[in-house]
């Protein structure tokens, strides 16, 4: 049982414990919907919303769950999110929907989902559960927006959609291409433990 | 009560609380996600046909569709031809607009592609390549012009300005396009479809 | 014909970790030693081809006809829970040497991202059995070929020198990007 005061619970998931730059968690997503802000940012709500509701399930019914079949049953609840997500993309956001192509069903296998079922919300009250739910989508939603930002920007010369660089710049192909993600996301991981490193020294 | 059965019943319970309550969800959805996909077709063969208010599906076959599209008084515009084929990176899906004399192309859009970005994927880009697909004749087949053409009064009408850095997606278009029209029109010569027999060379 | 591009578009041009992101985990976690890469292929391709087999089957024989595709997700990742665990069992029954190569990297396949969007792909494109089965099994080698070639890289730049920030993690995804532009120049072969 976590003993956190309510401020720091959230707080963990957007440094301490980010589930992209420290857990290493979430990557496949990360990198595939990066290539623009805004299918990064839906990803992010979208992952958000299942994070969110798993974990008030999961942490309303796990006394009623066996162990062994607790993994079962986390699935059944994230996948049933999940496709809740993808039906309301498809209905009420078409375009974005199609421009995620295969990765929205995807987030029923994003470890960060069944990590924190595993690792919190089926060990704490429903109240915290909630809290820290809410603390990891807001470090995974910021990981996808730093990531995202710097592959349109550099990439396209846009931000969502809007031109932000000048006719001078030749846009770098590259950053919207898998290469891209892949490099980007190495970089900024260095750049995370550097930041790291001098914040524990100091 | 044992543990297996406890295992048992759970399982079951889960699985159909989230079985009954997804199926709720598709019910909610299922028409809206129907008519998103309906409404990209439409608004295509509108914008590939100018004039369109109204469209009817002539003839479906696997990857190649035909509409005929009709304004307010129920006249014939044109037709519309949905087609899939393979592009440079994956498949690519187009509509073109074709007057009801199948003498000239009047427009064509991209549905679906997946082609390189910032690059193949100019396809769908009006100013690097969709604005020289209006008015073009499609009595015969049509041919790319590489290196492209200044502007479009030195193309000549049955070219297709390539795009620069991404010549195979263009390519691959066009031969969709080719492709499509040969089909279209052996399809209405033989008259398999409802619609005025045309004169066709 | 179509299968052999569907074959070699799944190993190659459209890598599922090089391309579609897919097994990044396991990819960067089990690519340090290129033993313990290989037997995860191995392990990876075998699932992989069986998912194909059993998601096709379950798509196509019970989810379309009864106008229930909305549980394509549910279906296919208990599917895949089970099968995984089945695959454990047995081989821990039939070749106990076997399962200590591959036994611990089993359940950690559940989660991989590949299997899941093998199994999805394959709906969305709406490829037959027969393609469905081609490219199951291809997308395992393609994966087994990124995660063999990583292990390869890796076990030299351990005798490299990476800057301090950057081991672990960071150097082995800019090697996956520096690869990842390498396959890029496999798109365009089936043209």
């Amino acid at each position: 049982m976590s003993t956190k005061s309510i401020g720091a619970e959230y707080l963990k998931g957007f440094w301490d414990e980010n589930p992209v730059f420290r857990q290493l968690l979430g990557m496949c997503p990360t990198l595939a919907v990066t290539g623009t802000v805004i299918t990064g940012l839906a990803m992010g709500l979208a992952t958000t919303f299942v994070l969110i509701f798993s974990s008030l399930v999961v942490s309303s019914i796990k006394r009623l769950i066996p162990a062994q079949v607790r993994i079962a049953s986390y699935i059944v609840v994230i996948a049933s999110f999940v496709t809740i997500a993808d039906q309301f993309l498809k209905a009420y956001f078409y375009p974005i929907s199609k421009a995620m192509g295969p990765y929205v069903p995807l987030i029923v296998v994003n470890c960060i989902i069944l990590g924190r079922q595993e690792a919190f919300a089926s060990k704490n009250s429903v109240g915290r559960s909630f809290i820290d739910a809410l603390g990891m989508s807001s470090g995974f939603i910021l990981a996808l927006l730093v990531l995202s930002t710097i592959r349109e920007i550099l990439g396209a010369g846009t931000f969502l959609g809007y031109q932000v660089m000048g006719a001078w710049f030749k846009p770098w192909t590259i950053m919207i291409l898998p290469a891209g993600a892949f490099l980007t996301l190495g970089v900024l991981l260095g750049i995370a433990l550097v930041i790291e490193r001098k914040t524990m020294r100091s | 009560m044992s543990l297996s059965s406890r295992m048992i019943i759970v399982l079951t319970t889960v699985g159909l609380i989230s079985g009954g309550f997804l199926a709720g969800v598709a019910q909610l959805t299922k028409e809206r996600v129907a008519l998103n996909i309906q409404k990209e077709i439409e608004e295509a063969i509108v914008e590939v046909v100018p004039g369109t208010t109204q469209n009817q599906k002539l003839h479906q076959e696997e990857d190649f569709t035909i509409f005929s599209g009709q304004d307010e008084s129920g006249n014939t515009t044109g037709y519309a031809v949905q087609a899939t084929g393979i592009g440079f990176q994956d498949k690519i899906t187009l509509m073109f607009g074709i007057n009801d004399s199948l003498q000239k192309i009047t427009g064509l859009t991209i549905i679906d592609q997946k082609e390189t970005p910032g690059l193949g994927a100019k396809i769908t880009d009006w100013n690097a390549f969709l604005q020289f697909w209006e008015n073009r004749d499609a009595s015969g087949q049509l041919t790319l012009r590489k290196p492209p053409a200044g502007s479009l009064e030195e193309l000549s009408t049955s070219e297709i300005n390539t795009i620069t850095g991404a010549t195979i997606s263009s390519q691959k278009v066009l031969e969709i396009v080719n492709l499509s029209l040969e089909k279209l029109k052996k399809i209405i010569s033989e008259g398999k479809i409802a619609g005025e027999r045309q004169d066709v060379n | 014909m179509e299968l052999v591009a569907i074959f070699i578009s799944a190993v190659l041009v459209q890598n599922f970790v090089l391309y579609y992101f897919l097994g990044i985990c396991p990819f960067l976690g089990v690519s340090k030693k290129i033993d313990s890469a290989f037997s995860m292929g191995l392990a990876v391709t075998f699932v992989m081809s069986i998912t194909a087999v059993v998601s096709w089957l379950i798509n196509n024989l019970i989810l379309i006809p009864y106008d229930l595709d909305y549980l394509q997700i549910v279906s296919f990742i208990l599917v895949i829970a089970s099968l995984v665990q089945l695959v454990e069992m047995f081989i821990r029954k039939i070749s106990p040497p076997l399962y200590q190569a591959l036994g611990i990297y089993l359940p950690l396949i559940t989660t991989n991202c590949a299997i899941m969007g093998l199994a999805l792909i394959a709906a969305l494109n709406e490829y037959s059995f027969v393609e469905t089965v081609i490219f199951g099994f291809g997308s395992g080698l393609g994966f087994t070929l990124a995660i063999i070639l990583m292990a390869g890289i890796r076990e030299q730049l351990d005798l490299a020198d990476v800057p301090e920030p950057l081991k672990g993690a960071g150097i082995a995804l800019i090697v996956a990007g520096i690869m990842a532009l390498a396959f890029n120049g496999f798109i365009g072969m089936l043209t």
